[in-house]
């Protein structure tokens, strides 16, 4: 059987029992005081019976002394019966109380019955006198019966006092207890059907609540029914129920994210392949051009074209190549260098540029052309503009696991919502035509995915103070740092 | 609260559980029951004491001597009488104890032809053996097996010699007796009568009056009348001592009279008391009571046949009003 119906069931059977032992112990009782009310009845019929019974017999004697006729004597007979008959009822009637008087009570009806004897047999002998005087004491006997039935009767009702008492306090009693039974009755009924209703209803409502925050859309909330029937089931599958969409939702908003950044890195590798195929128009055209005008000038003497030449060359084969692949920090340093060069050769004094590179730290990975843009904006915005240009440090310093790159110049500085646009990685409005083709975004986008986290970058500027890009570059770039970070989202 | 409305819930329905089962043990407790009939055990004699004077001081005694014996000796014994000396009643009874077949009978004598009747004839051919106590009937005329009680020729003695003790050997002496001219107080004037003839100047008037008061009064009157110079009077009906005492306190003081009587009235002791009464023969009814059914069961159990006929005397002794103050 199942929880809810077992539950009724009990609550059923429990009050059809209470009303069971309720009656029984009634119908018991009653009975009782129906066998106690009969004993004390009989008791009295009893003693009348003796009574009536022995004036039947004085009567019929009477009768038949005076017309002797088989009748009368039949008659006689018959109440002599009676009465012996009553007698032996007697007997049972015995009790401490009425012993002696009982006694005495039966030896009269034996002598009333002797005594009716004794004046038929007078009667018979024809000695009507003395049958006359058997007679008379046979009626006085009879009497004598009569009033020792009423003393019995008496005696009865003394003994029996504390009983009949008994039976009244007993009756009165009775109904208190119906009351108390009532009251007792009804207060656990309702005891227990407030507990068995709330056992029904409160995983109900529980249930309710869980429906109704599911269809909130609150998927993380764990439904917990404590109860033993249907519903604490149905609850568990629930419960199932809420945990397998929720992962289905996670499920669905990892793969949207996964999407989303394959979308931005595709969108990327577009931007990218787009510009390196502007720049590409002919580029070992160019490539081959410049070569020849550095070894042409090399010739002619110009030593210093030529160099220049081969520079430039060299960071346009660096620009077409790299972009799309990791490098190590020397090689970045050393195209870096070669872009300072040609830099210098433009802003002749005006360009001061200091390097302070710890060598041993030039191991490790980065992007391709990641510090050239950085170099680049600075010299863009610091020097450019400035009459007497400027000043840019270069530092490479090895930390605990990290490398920290940092370019620092001395120009007017970056505006605070440049720096947040920058690092939001939120689009720019274009910038001049007369950069490499990559901007700070670009370069800050692609160190984040390479890296995986978004401290890889920090800009600290103010106005007239100068701006200071630091990179912390990992040491050991783990395999799976990439995936790792793609999950959170 | 939640825990308040459990406490309180809890309270209220341990309580009612209290209740209902105490009342439930009243109602269910069956401690009343019916009287059970008594086991085999039954008394060995059924007895009947049977007397004129119920409710008397000095019959409560006996009944209780008697009724104390025969718990010791196992028999059952039932008081019965009539109240005042109502003789049909008591006649009435005694029938009843014969019709009854009851195992003994011991009763107060009475000297008159009915209770002759019951006990010689009736009795008799019942086979129930009668003893009389207290007060006698001869056995001639009773069939009685033995008389229990005092000595009443000997309390007349005793009382006449008081009398002469107390006013001297002249003076004139009224005695008042029953007009039934029972036999116990027959005997008790014998007695006096066999002290006082020896003194010749000692005059004595017997009268005789029944127990109503009007009668009393009248013959006390009459005799006062007669012989006003009477120092002494002797109440042989213990039962007219009150109202011959009344009679006399009418006329003059009761004190310089010497008066006397009996215990076996209910105002004897009262009357000696107040000092209306000069002297009283108290008898020992308690002991009297016991040995009559003492002998009652002897008799019947056959350890001492036959009784004694001319009965068994218990003590008898002289209370005087001066001892008693």
């Amino acid at each position: 059987m199942n929880g809810i119906q077992k539950k009724i069931w009990t609550l059923a059977a429990v009050v059809l029992f209470i009303m069971a032992a309720i009656w029984i112990a009634l119908t018991y009782y009653n009975q009782k005081t129906q066998d106690q009310y009969n004993d004390i009845l009989q008791r009295y019929l009893r003693m009348n019976e003796v009574t009536t019974a022995s004036q039947q017999t004085v009567t019929s004697l009477n009768n038949y002394l005076l017309s002797p006729s088989r009748d009368n004597l039949s008659q006689l007979e018959q109440s002599k019966e009676k009465l012996r008959k009553a007698r032996i009822d007697v007997i049972e009637l015995r009790n401490p109380g009425n012993e002696f008087a009982l006694t005495n009570y039966m030896n009269l009806i034996d002598s009333l019955v002797e005594t009716t004897e004794r004046s038929l047999t007078f009667q018979s002998e024809k000695e009507t006198e003395a049958s006359g005087n058997a007679f008379s004491e046979a009626d006085r006997i009879s009497k004598y019966i009569s009033e020792m039935s009423l003393t019995l009767l008496d005696a009865e009702l003394k003994t029996y006092d504390r009983f009949y008492r008994g039976i009244i306090e007993q009756s009165a009693e009775l109904k208190k207890l119906g009351i108390w039974l009532l009251l007792l009755i009804t207060f656990l009924l309702l005891l227990f059907t407030y507990a068995f209703s709330l056992s029904i209803t409160r995983p109900v409502l529980k249930l309710t609540q869980a429906a109704k925050e599911l269809s909130r859309g609150r998927f993380d909330l764990r439904i917990e029914v404590e109860s033993n029937d249907e519903i604490s089931f149905l609850a568990k599958m629930f419960d199932r129920m809420r945990i397998n969409i929720n992962n289905l939702i996670s499920e669905i908003q990892q793969k949207a994210q996964l999407e989303n950044e394959l979308q931005q890195s595709k969108l990327l590798l577009q931007e990218s392949q787009l510009r390196s195929l502007q720049s590409q128009i002919n580029p070992h055209f160019l490539f081959n051009t410049l070569n020849t005008l550095s070894k042409k000038a090399y010739l002619e003497g110009s030593e210093e074209t030529s160099d220049l030449l081969a520079s430039v060359a060299a960071l346009l084969r660096y620009n077409l190549k790299r972009l799309d692949r990791s490098v190590t920090l020397y090689d970045e340093v050393r195209v870096l260098r070669q872009y300072v060069e040609i830099q210098k050769a433009r802003f002749t004094e005006r360009l001061r540029f200091h390097t302070d590179i710890d060598e041993s730290c030039l191991y490790v990975q980065l992007p391709g052309l990641t510090l050239q843009p950085i170099v680049e904006n600075a010299v863009i915005y610091a020097i450019e503009p400035e009459e007497d240009g400027g000043e840019i440090w270069f530092r490479i310093v090895d930390g605990a696991d990290r490398v920290t790159v940092e370019i620092e110049d001395d120009g007017p500085g970056m505006a605070e919502e440049r720096i947040r646009q920058i690092l939001e990685e939120r689009p720019v409005e274009s910038e001049g035509g007369h950069t490499t083709g990559i901007g700070l975004g670009n370069v800050v986008r692609r160190l984040r995915l390479f890296y995986g986290c978004d401290d890889v970058i920090a800009i600290e500027s103010g106005r007239e103070r100068g701006t200071k890009v630091r990179l912390s570059i990992p040491k050991a770039r783990e395999s799976g740092k990439h995936d790792q970070a793609s999950d959170r989202g | 609260m939640r825990k308040t409305v459990i406490l309180l819930l809890g309270l209220a329905g341990v309580a009612l559980f209290y209740f209902t089962f105490v009342s439930a043990g009243k109602v269910f407790r069956s401690d009343w029951q019916l009287p059970q009939s008594p086991g085999e055990k039954q008394a060995r004699y059924r007895l009947v004491l049977i007397t004129q004077e119920l409710e008397t001081p000095f019959w409560g005694k006996v009944g209780a001597g008697a009724l104390e014996e025969a718990e010791r000796v196992g028999a059952s014994i039932e008081v019965w009488g009539s109240y005042g000396k109502n003789r049909e009643d008591f006649l009435k009874k005694i029938e009843i104890a014969i019709d009854s077949k009851v195992d003994g009978i011991i009763v107060q004598g009475l000297d008159a032809e009915e209770f002759k009747q019951l006990t010689k004839v009736k009795a008799a051919f019942y086979g129930i053996p009668i003893v009389t106590v207290a007060n006698d009937v001869p056995m001639a005329d009773s069939l009685r097996r033995t008389y229990v009680g005092s000595n009443q020729y000997l309390a007349g003695q005793l009382i006449a010699r008081q009398l002469l003790s107390d006013m001297g050997s002249t003076g004139k002496v009224v005695l008042l007796g029953d007009s039934r001219r029972e036999y116990y107080q027959q005997q008790r004037i014998n007695g006096i009568y066999d002290v006082l003839k020896e003194y010749p100047n000692v005059l004595t008037e017997y009268a005789e009056t029944t127990d109503a008061r009007e009668q009393v009064i009248s013959a006390t009157q009459d005799l006062m009348n007669r012989l006003p110079d009477v120092q002494a009077f002797v109440a042989v009906n213990a039962n007219t001592a009150e109202a011959m005492i009344q009679e006399i306190g009418r006329r003059s003081r009761v004190e310089p009279y010497h008066i006397y009587s009996f215990d076996d009235s209910h105002d004897s002791m009262s009357l000696l008391k107040q000092g209306k009464l000069d002297g009283v023969i108290e008898q020992s009814p308690e002991t009297m009571g016991r040995i009559s059914v003492n002998l009652m069961t002897e008799w019947l159990s056959g350890e001492t046949v036959p009784l004694d006929s001319n009965g068994y005397f218990t003590e008898i002794r002289m209370l005087k009003a001066a001892d008693e103050r």
